[in-house]
Order: structure tokens, then C-alpha cells, then sequence
């Protein structure tokens, strides 16, 4: 099992109108062994020219298209066989054509994620994997959740754990389903009054938890060098408003995500621990959310400390 | 492999402490507390609605003896004696000053209304319409020129209703309940306040009133709240059914007067059609040379109540008595320092003037700056333990300096009819969203020096504090790249010039 490991960008959660956050999830169920490192630096693209207002999509001429560029360099270190260590920090810049409003850009969270392998077991003509994921994020900079669309990102420590479970065949082929939940502190933002379904007289505000779900089908190909997968994302908060009618969105936002992306991961043979790296992906329903359609690639780099 | 289920373990139980909610208060916090002073010669200060408190008539109180009052003073003691924990909760919510709560529930209907029009799919914007309240866009756009009325309206009818009720108070002297039988249950201590005619019903009552005509929409809503706080003031044990009664009588006849100035002051007409909002640009170009176009996509045709700048005032006379002098043209040399320094600051922002900019923004969808002033003054009136009339007082003055400041401003922005930075600076984008009326004067400086003035006349030691509020909520619009510093700074010494009007006002009423 000595694949390189990557952080599915496709669901990285970037949202817009209420652009809030990027949660790098390391959703895959690839495990390094013992003493092995990887490197890698992985870009992405995102736009949306509408967004959803609750469940209304609206075009909105004083954003125009906003786009959000994210380099997020990474980290990850096999502790044992079966616990893999994962760090990233992301840096992200938003702007927009339309309107007058400046974007934003910096150093977003700190991801600290810890992926165990619970359990690889033959059943008929493959294997069943089951692999818990704790990851727990911080802000790194003191970027203003409260400026939608264009904040960085809620702002806020969160910590999900997600469950993996992935049944793979000897020929290659695998389905994976996964399942997180995400809990989210509140947010510091830079005024003390705020309207959320009535009042709020503080300088915190509430960011809703939230639930995530993919599913995912895909394929090792020649020798395990490359993969080729596609999934389906959901996210949903717990709680929440929704954006009213012609306003910014703020963190306490309701949002909603269905999405449907794919990856391509390719192992150079010729030369080893070398690996490069491209997805795609797009918001096909949403709430409080941008219609963001995200492209992306990276390289990665692995090798054998000890 | 323990080991690392340990580590699993604890990140999970940190996970789950850093998720424990803390408590976000939907509310100012406060509890009832006892008045520094009763203000017994309050029936005597000057009234703005009527001419004199006596020309509200409430008739002379049953005496305490009588068989009328010892039957409600009996079923006063059962309501106050069995409280349910809701009863409870309804009583530590409005408290004896009341005035603070009403006060809040205006400033969050503001913030509820506060939403800017959507165009329409093809490019056309839809007005409020007050006919038609109910149809989107909703009626109001609670923007600063409404909210600071409506707030002005509010303050006012309540200032005069409790003078009007001091007056019967101190007139009939009627001993409150305890007073009379130190059996019924008293939720706020015990006072010396005459009880009739009751300033909690009269403070609902008007509330209720305004309230209802400034947000039609929300009539059953307050209906709803009026009559809770009139149960509670029975519950609490401070008013006799008679008390409310009276009360109440006070606040519907002072809210009749004020709707009938509101529905004379000119507001309807401030929101003007398009060519009279033209003619209105026209003239400035010919005066100046310049004019404000509207940069949004698409084009708003016409600002934001252009003459509201016309709308009757309160204490200041005359709008062009405080009409500043004409602000340098744009590309003279004094311009380009100010267009610099706003290119400078948005390309330098420190996180202090973020934090600034943001803090005083008070933009769509908030309270407005005038509601923010209404904030602090709630403040003032908690930690100073001011009673209701007092309290009502200080919400007059302030408010009414407020929206004369509100319209002295809105004078100069369409006399003017000065550009905005994000017109005169190409590629200029800045943190805030600059809106839809012309720049000079500042808005925020006007409505904030204005308030600034009467909160330092009325809590002295306060006073620099205030006017330090006043000065940053000005400076930070320059640091959100939506105003000059010349806005500002003319905005500031014209918020003062229209707050002495007030305050020769206030110094005379009676109250020092």
C-alpha cells in the first residue's frame, strides 16, 4: 500500500455568496506505511458567476464572477503501519470582477488530521477497508470570516471525525462511502450587533455544525500508477439562516452542498515518488452557497524516511 | 495500538468541549433596578407633541377606599401572588423601565427591514410601497433616514406620554398598591411612584402605536407584545387595572398626535420619482460642475430619498442655517491629498482600521448608525439607574438631534450632490459597501456628533468618551474607502451645530 496520499480537493467545501469555508478533507483510503513521508503542493481554481439566496440561485452584477485561488502546500508522515499523519495550511485569495468590493487573501487554517486503518479484511474477491479520521483546524491568520463573499473562511477551530469504509477488488476497481460530522466554534467578527432571525448583541457568532457524506467510485489501472475516480458530495448544516434577500451572507448561514466531481492521481514509474495530481469539480444544488465550479492539480512527492 | 486509540479519545473529547455553544445574548442584559430619582416635578417639563400635559384629559382615580378599587386591588394581589415561571420570565424581561426593551424591539425591526431593494430580472427596481407593505420589496426599507425617524417618532410620543402622566401622577397622587396594602407582591421592590395613571401601560401603548404605523407588517407582532407587557405589569404587582387603563388612554391619544405630524412631515415625498431626481442632479451639475451617479449593477436610477433633506425638523429651524461650505472639487489639489489617502489606506489596512471601518459600518441589514447611538444610550441609562420619564428623555433629545442631523445631512448630499470615491478613483475597491446617495456630508459624522452632544449634555461624564465614538465612527469611513476625510470632518462639526438647537431645547424644559 505504498500510494502516495492525497487530499481529495474535490471536496474541499468552497463556498461563495456565503463563501465560508475549506475544509480539507482527507477522505480517501489510502494508508502510507511506517516512516514514510510525503510532500505535496496542490493549486485550485474556483469560481461562480450565482449563488444560492436560501434555495434561490441569483446572479448578482456588483460581484460579478468571483473566483478563489487556493495553493495548499502539505504534509503527511505514515506514525505506524496503520496511522498516517496529515498537515496542511492553505493560502487563499478571492476577488471579483464586478462591483467595487475588494477581495481578500492570506494564510487560512492549520489542518492537523490523524487516519487510522481499523480494519483490512478479505471478503470474496477483494478487500474491505474501515478507516476513522479525526481532523481538527485553526486559523492561522486573522482573516475576516464576516466579509462574504470573500472571506477566506468561517474562522472558526473545527473538528470533524468521518468514517470511511472502502471495498476494493483485486482487479482494481473500489466503492467508498464516507460519512463526517463537523463541529464548528463560533466565530470573532468586528461589530457587536448582528441580525440572525432577531438579535444578537455580541461579538461571536454562531457557525452551524454539519453533516458529510460522499460516495465515491473508482479504479487502479496500470500497475497502480494511475486512479481515476468520481464522487458525489453532500454538506449539510444542522442549523442556521438564510441569506436575505439582497444582503451579504454571514457566517451563521444554513448551507447546503451537493456535488459531483473527479480526480486523476498518476504515479511517474520512471520516476519513483513522483506523483502528479488534477480534479474537477462542480456545485450542482446548493444553499447560502456559491455555484462554484473548482479545477485544480499538484504535485506530490514521497519517499522513505526510515 | 492503545496508544493511538488514547490519542483518538482525547482529540474527540477536546472536539466535543471546544463545541459546547457559548451564550449568544439576543438582548441587552439587564434586570429591573431601583431609579436614582423619581423626577416628582416631571409633569411640569416642556412637551414637544402637545402644548400642555392637561390637554390629554384623564379623569380623577377612584379613591383607595372605594369599593371599585379594593375589588381590583384584590384580584391585583391573586394575578401577583400566583406566578407561573413563564409569568416570571415575562416580568424579568420587561422590568421597570420598560422603555429600553421597546426601544430594542424598534432597533431590531430595524435590522429586520433594513434590506436594500433587489432589481427585478430585467434591470428595473421595485419600490416599498406603504400601500402595499406586503409586497416585495417589502414596506419600509428601514434605511438611516427612516430608522432615525421612526426612532425620533417613538422617543418622542414617549417622552411626552410619561410627562402627561407624571403630570396626573403627582396631580391625583393615587398610592401605589403596596402603599395600600403591603401584602400585594411588588416584583421590583418597592416604590414611592404614584400609580395612576401607569407609565408602563402608557410606554406599551405608544410603543405599540408607532411601532405599528413604521412597520405595518408587524402590527400583530406587537399587538402581541403590547399585551404581554400590560399582563406583566399586573403580575409585577405595580398597576390596578385602573392604572393601566389610564395608562393606556395617555399613550393612544400622544400616539395620535405624533402618527398626524409623521403623516405631515414631508417623508412620503422624500423617495422622489426619477425626474425629479434628475432635475435635482442637473441643478447640482450647474452649481458645481459635478454630480453623483448611482455604481451599481444595474444602475439604481434614483438614490436614496433625496428629499428627505426637506423633511420637517424637529428643533433646528432652518436646514440651510447649518449647510456646510462647498467641498473642493474634484482634481483640485485639496481632492487629490484625500483621493491619496483613501488609495493609501485600502492598499495599507491595518487590522485596526479594519476592525474600525467594520465596527461602525452599521450597514444594510443593521440597526443603522442611529441605532447604534440608541444602543449606547441604553447603556448610559443602565449603569446611570435613570428612571423611565428620564430615560424617555434622553431618547427624545438624542433622537430628535439625530434626524435633524439626519436631514441637515441629507440637505448637503443632494445640494451638493458630491461623487463618491468609488466614482472619482479609477479601479478604486474598497472593504465597505459605499451607498446609494452622494458623499458629502458624512451620514455617520452627522447622525454620531449630533448624538454624541446630547449624550455629554445628559451624562457629563460621559462626555469625552462620546465624543471620541463620534469621531471614530467618522474616521472610519474613511478607512472603508466609502467617504473623504472632508465628509467626515465637515459631517462632525455639522452634527454639532445641529445638535445645539436640541440642546437649547433641552436645557429650557425643566428637567436641570
Amino acid at each position: 500500500m505504498k500510494h502516495v496520499i492525497i487530499y481529495t480537493i474535490s471536496t474541499l467545501l468552497m463556498c461563495a455568496a456565503p463563501a465560508w469555508m475549506y475544509a480539507q478533507t482527507p477522505t480517501d483510503a489510502i494508508m502510507m506505511n511506517k516512516g514514510d513521508i510525503c510532500f505535496g503542493l496542490i493549486y485550485d481554481h474556483g469560481e461562480w458567476d450565482q449563488y444560492w439566496q436560501g434555495k434561490q440561485l441569483l446572479k448578482n452584477g456588483n460581484v460579478g464572477t468571483l473566483t478563489r485561488t487556493t495553493v495548499l502546500p502539505m504534509f503527511a508522515y505514515g506514525i505506524i503501519d496503520n496511522v498516517n499523519l496529515l498537515i496542511g495550511v492553505p493560502y487563499v485569495k478571492t476577488k471579483s470582477d464586478g462591483g467595487q468590493l475588494t477581495g481578500d487573501d492570506g494564510m487560512q487554517d492549520l489542518s492537523i488530521a490523524l487516519k487510522v486503518e481499523l480494519m483490512e479484511k478479505q471478503l470474496w474477491k477483494g478487500k474491505l477497508y474501515l478507516l476513522p479520521v479525526a481532523e481538527f483546524s485553526t486559523p492561522v491568520s486573522n482573516y475576516l470570516s464576516d466579509y462574504q463573499p470573500y472571506s477566506l473562511g468561517l474562522h472558526t477551530d473545527h473538528l470533524s471525525l468521518r468514517g470511511i469504509l472502502q471495498y476494493k477488488l483485486d482487479m482494481g476497481l473500489y466503492l467508498r462511502g464516507s460519512i463526517a460530522h463537523l463541529w464548528r466554534t463560533e466565530t470573532k467578527i468586528e461589530r457587536d450587533y448582528y441580525y440572525n432571525n432577531g438579535s444578537y448583541y455580541t461579538e461571536w457568532m454562531d457557525v452551524p455544525n454539519a453533516w458529510n457524506y460522499q460516495a465515491t467510485a473508482g479504479i487502479w489501472l496500470f500497475n497502480d500508477a494511475l486512479k481515476i475516480e468520481g464522487n458525489y458530495t453532500w454538506l449539510r448544516s444542522t442549523s442556521g439562516d438564510d441569506i436575505r434577500a439582497w444582503n451579504p451572507g454571514q457566517p451563521t448561514n444554513k448551507v447546503e452542498v451537493n456535488e459531483v466531481g473527479g480526480s486523476i492521481q498518476y504515479r511517474i514509474p520512471q520516476l519513483p515518488g513522483l506523483g502528479i495530481y488534477a480534479h474537477y469539480s462542480t456545485i450542482v444544488e446548493g444553499r447560502n452557497m456559491g455555484k462554484f465550479t473548482n479545477i485544480g492539480g499538484g504535485l506530490t512527492y514521497q519517499f522513505k524516511l526510515f | 495500538m492503545k496508544n493511538i486509540l488514547l490519542v483518538f479519545l482525547s482529540v474527540l473529547l477536546l472536539g466535543c468541549i471546544s463545541s459546547c455553544e457559548m451564550e449568544l445574548l439576543t438582548r441587552v442584559d439587564y434586570t429591573d433596578y431601583e431609579f436614582s430619582d423619581l423626577d416628582e416635578d416631571g409633569g411640569t417639563w416642556s412637551t414637544t407633541l402637545i402644548s400642555t400635559p392637561g390637554s390629554i384629559v384623564v379623569a380623577a382615580p377612584t379613591d383607595v377606599t372605594s369599593a371599585a378599587y379594593v375589588s381590583e386591588l384584590a384580584a391585583l394581589k391573586i394575578a401577583a401572588s400566583r406566578l407561573n415561571s413563564e409569568q416570571i420570565e415575562t416580568i424579568e424581561y420587561w422590568t421597570n423601565n420598560p422603555i429600553l426593551r421597546w426601544n430594542e424591539i424598534a432597533l431590531e425591526l430595524a435590522a429586520k427591514y433594513n434590506l436594500i431593494p433587489a432589481p427585478n430580472p430585467d434591470g428595473t427596481y421595485t419600490l416599498p410601497s406603504s400601500t402595499d407593505p406586503g409586497r416585495y420589496p417589502n414596506f419600509p426599507f428601514a434605511h438611516p433616514a427612516y430608522t432615525c425617524r421612526m426612532l425620533a417618532y417613538l422617543s418622542v410620543a414617549q417622552f411626552d406620554g410619561l410627562i402627561v402622566a407624571w403630570h396626573y401622577k403627582y396631580a391625583y397622587n393615587r398610592a401605589n398598591p403596596q402603599q395600600v396594602d403591603n401584602t400585594v407582591p411588588s416584583a421590583y421592590g418597592v416604590s414611592n411612584l404614584p400609580s395612576y395613571p401607569s407609565d408602563g401601560a402608557v410606554i406599551a401603548i405608544t410603543s405599540q402605536n408607532i411601532l405599528s404605523a413604521m412597520f405595518p407588517l408587524e402590527k400583530g407582532y406587537l399587538a402581541d407584545k403590547a399585551a404581554e407587557h400590560l399582563f406583566s405589569l399586573k403580575w409585577a404587582g405595580l398597576n390596578v387595572d385602573s392604572d393601566i387603563n389610564a395608562g393606556s388612554l395617555i399613550g393612544t391619544e400622544i400616539a395620535k398626535l405624533a402618527l398626524a405630524r409623521a403623516s405631515t412631515d414631508g417623508m412620503s415625498k422624500a423617495q422622489t420619482p426619477k425626474p425629479v431626481s434628475d432635475s435635482i442632479k442637473a441643478a447640482a451639475f450647474d452649481r458645481f460642475g459635478w454630480q453623483w451617479d448611482n455604481q451599481e449593477t444595474p444602475v439604481r436610477p434614483v438614490g436614496l430619498t433625496p428629499l428627505f433633506g426637506k423633511v420637517k425638523t424637529w428643533n433646528l429651524p432652518d436646514v440651510t442655517l447649518t449647510r456646510p461650505p462647498v467641498p473642493p472639487a474634484p482634481g483640485s489639489a485639496e481632492f487629490e491629498v484625500a483621493a491619496k489617502e483613501l488609495q493609501d489606506i485600502q492598499d495599507n489596512m491595518t487590522t485596526e482600521q479594519r476592525r474600525i471601518a467594520n465596527w461602525w459600518s452599521d450597514g444594510l441589514g443593521s440597526y443603522t448608525p442611529p441605532g447604534h447611538w440608541n444602543k449606547f444610550a441604553k447603556d448610559f441609562i443602565i449603569k446611570y439607574q435613570i428612571n423611565p420619564l428620564r430615560a424617555a428623555r434622553t431618547f427624545a433629545y438624542m433622537n430628535m438631534a439625530i434626524m435633524d442631523a439626519g436631514i441637515s445631512c441629507w440637505d448637503a448630499k443632494y445640494y451638493y450632490h458630491y461623487p463618491r470615491p468609488i466614482q472619482t478613483i479609477p479601479g478604486f475597491k474598497t472593504i465597505l459597501g459605499t451607498p446609494n446617495f452622494p458623499s458629502y456630508t458624512s451620514g455617520h459624522s452627522t447622525f454620531s456628533a449630533a448624538a454624541a452632544e446630547v449624550l455629554a449634555y445628559i451624562f457629563p461624564a460621559e462626555a469625552a468618551i462620546c465624543r471620541n465614538w463620534a469621531l471614530e465612527a467618522a474616521e472610519s469611513r474613511i478607512y472603508g474607502g466609502i467617504h473623504y476625510r472632508f465628509d467626515s470632518e465637515v459631517g462632525i462639526d455639522q452634527g454639532i451645530a445641529v445638535a445645539q438647537y436640541t440642546l437649547q431645547k433641552a436645557q429650557a424644559d425643566g428637567a436641570d
